[in-house]
């Protein structure tokens, strides 16, 4: 049986003044100078912004992020000498988080672990403790229960914070959860309260979605991999891949080559997406996914079909971001309820 | 708007094009439709919330919309300039194209607008003094012509505001601004003029332009992208309006335009016999600026 305690919004102050007092950096919403919302690095608790704004990009970016050194080389007359790059990082606490946001974080444990354990991913998940917030949904591109999950899931957090008389409530989901309320206890009071979903203030929105059936999608997009409907719904797209940036469970990523100079240079991964064309161009010229219908397909089989298959969920939490950053109007929500409902009339 | 699906409705019926690019209701706003059923026609909605430009369809290398066969496009008089580059350029031909003028009086900044009306807040840049309620470059030309829209000084003062810095502090902010790009390249993929068949910072032997999106590749990038629209860009806007980490991409387009208007006298327009300065030289051109 996991803790519940309760928090007061000044012992909330309080926690973050510990944290960030003890050399804990502190992650949580909060405004950027063009006044856009979005997880930052906060020094006090009054920059964290409690609001039902979605922050503009996703947890990824502090456990992935956009580009990373993997390691740095060296070149003298007889040898080459490689310089690593640190895989241990010092203490963080996410805080506030939307509960979409940390169920990505948990999807991309499972790739970054099956076969090979990513050091630089689990080396920034082993420092950091997600703390997340009930959600009231956002607005109507929200899916979270389409895909199985809700707005007070717990799925990635290590504790979550309800809203409580006065304050939160404050409940452990993990070890480190509890560790943290242990760490922390002089924060954190008793109580007898039971965590409660947030208040829907956006009756409808986010959680108003039904649940889909994952098998029956899956089964579905196994059958219709040439299905004339790839071509139809991805006319708009433009293949540009802010979905995927802005996207908390895309995971993909390039790894390049960096000279800088003649005899030295770094290796980085950054961010990559196969809604670019120049994702599956083979050295030929030849590619293999030679149009967007291809391309937008591969982004729907990778999230409800390839990655099930191995992992058992789906690689999509239904934050929406994706359909609120398209420039054309490309809309996932709307597209997963459509294959939701062609295979649900292939059971039938 | 009823005009316009009836037009949209027998373009299609008598086979004149195979599809009807245009604006439809979407869960978000408006958003670009492809309609290739007459029967169909009556989804194309016309209103200050189409902000699209939807020029950037016409692209060739849009490979499963040229399937569908002969393309009529819904175009804004500022639209048009994009079609007339496409033209200017050679990237299609004018009878590859039925162009679909809309009158118009004006945008909102955002397609998701939930029927605000247009004023000098909600207005996009673009529209500002706009000379092209009346689109020029058309095969048709529908609706009623509206008001002129309302006058916004907010690109102007941005404008202003940088001009006023000084290079480090200009240096700094451009700086701040683009450490956020990700190099999603969507200001790229929704630009109507950015049609290469391999863009240069795709090239890999040799990379010119970096790809991490650290501050050297994200340099390089914004660079070449500003300096390969200089006297191209239309100024719709999708750019900016693509960017997911709000980069004030339209500042960098608006500053080259006006370097260019101020030293070749030339301005992008929806004619696309006038030539551009890039594809056009002249002797008296200034060039102190060659080493």
């Amino acid at each position: 049986m996991m803790t519940t305690k309760s928090i007061s919004r000044d012992g909330l102050a309080s926690l973050v003044a510990d944290l960030v007092g003890g050399g804990t950096e502190v992650i949580a919403p909060s405004r950027a100078p063009d006044g856009e919302v979005e997880y930052r690095r906060v020094l006090r608790f009054d920059e964290i912004v409690w609001s039902d704004e979605m922050p503009r990009s996703s947890l990824k970016e502090f456990f992935l992020p956009p580009s990373e050194p993997l390691f740095s080389w060296r070149q003298t007359r007889s040898d080459v000498t490689i310089e690593p790059v640190p895989t241990r990082f010092g203490p963080r606490v996410v805080l506030g988080a939307r509960p979409c946001d940390v169920a990505g974080v948990a999807a991309v444990d499972a790739v970054m672990g099956w076969d090979y354990r990513d050091e630089l991913w689990f080396g920034r998940r082993e420092a950091t403790t997600l703390v997340s917030s009930a959600c009231g949904g956002v607005d109507g591109s929200c899916f979270c229960r389409m895909v199985g999950l809700s707005p007070e899931s717990e799925k990635g957090a290590d504790l979550v914070l309800f809203p409580g008389d006065g304050g939160h409530l404050a409940k452990a989901v993990t070890e480190k959860g509890e560790s943290f309320l242990s760490a922390h206890a002089a924060r954190f009071g008793e109580t007898t309260d039971e965590a409660k979903p947030v208040a829907d203030a956006n009756a409808g929105l986010g959680g108003g979605v039904a649940p889909a059936d994952p098998a029956a999608i899956r089964a579905w997009l196994s059958e219709h991999f040439e299905d004339p409907m790839w071509e139809s719904i991805a006319l708009r797209c433009h293949g540009c891949g802010a979905c995927a940036a802005v996207c908390p469970s895309c995971h993909c990523f390039d790894i390049v080559d960096e000279p800088e100079g003649l005899l030295e240079g770094t290796r980085r991964r950054n961010w990559d997406t196969c809604q670019t064309a120049r994702f599956t161009v083979h050295a030929s010229g030849h590619n293999p996914r030679a149009d967007q219908s291809a391309r937008f397909r591969q982004r729907v089989m990778h999230k409800f079909s390839i990655y099930p298959a191995k992992f058992g969920e789906v690689l999509c939490t239904g934050c929406g971001r994706c359909a609120r950053a398209c420039p054309a109007g490309m809309d996932l929500p709307e597209i997963v309820s459509k294959i939701a409902a062609l295979a649900a009339e292939a059971v039938r | 708007m009823q005009e316009l699906r009836d037009l949209a409705s027998r373009l299609l019926g008598d086979g004149t094009v195979g599809v009807v690019v245009g604006y439809e209701e979407g869960p978000r706003g408006v958003r670009p439709a492809f309609v290739t059923d007459a029967a169909d026609a009556d989804r194309l909605v016309f209103d200050r919330r189409c902000v699209q430009n939807l020029a950037v369809y016409l692209s060739p290398r849009r490979g499963h919309l040229a399937r569908l066969g002969k393309k009529a496009v819904v175009v804004k008089g500022c639209d048009a300039r994009a079609v007339a580059g496409l033209l200017r350029e050679k990237q299609i031909a004018r009878q590859d194209v039925v162009v679909l003028g809309v009158r118009c009086g004006g945008v909102l900044r955002h397609e998701s607008g939930n029927g605000e009306a247009l004023t000098a807040q909600t207005v996009a840049d673009r529209c500002s003094g706009c000379d092209c309620r009346e689109p020029r470059l058309a095969d048709h030309v529908v609706g009623d012509l509206p008001p002129s829209p309302p006058v916004s000084t907010r690109r102007a003062d941005r404008m202003e505001e940088i001009e006023r810095m000084s290079p480090q502090e200009r240096w700094d902010r451009w700086q701040r601004e683009l450490q956020r790009c990700v190099r999603c390249h969507a200001c790229r993929e929704v630009c109507p003029m950015c049609f290469c068949e391999r863009c240069v910072a795709d090239k890999t032997v040799p990379s010119w332009i970096e790809s991490s999106p650290h501050g050297r590749g994200n340099l390089a990038w914004h660079l070449t992208r500003a300096l390969h629209q200089a006297g191209r860009c239309c100024d719709c806007g999708e750019c900016e309006r693509a960017c997911p980490a709000n980069i004030p991409l339209g500042l960098l387009n608006r500053k080259l335009a006006q370097v260019v208007e101020e030293r070749f006298g030339y301005r992008v327009t929806d004619d696309p016999a006038v030539p551009a300065p890039i594809g056009r030289y002249e002797p008296n051109d200034a060039q102190e600026f060659i080493l």
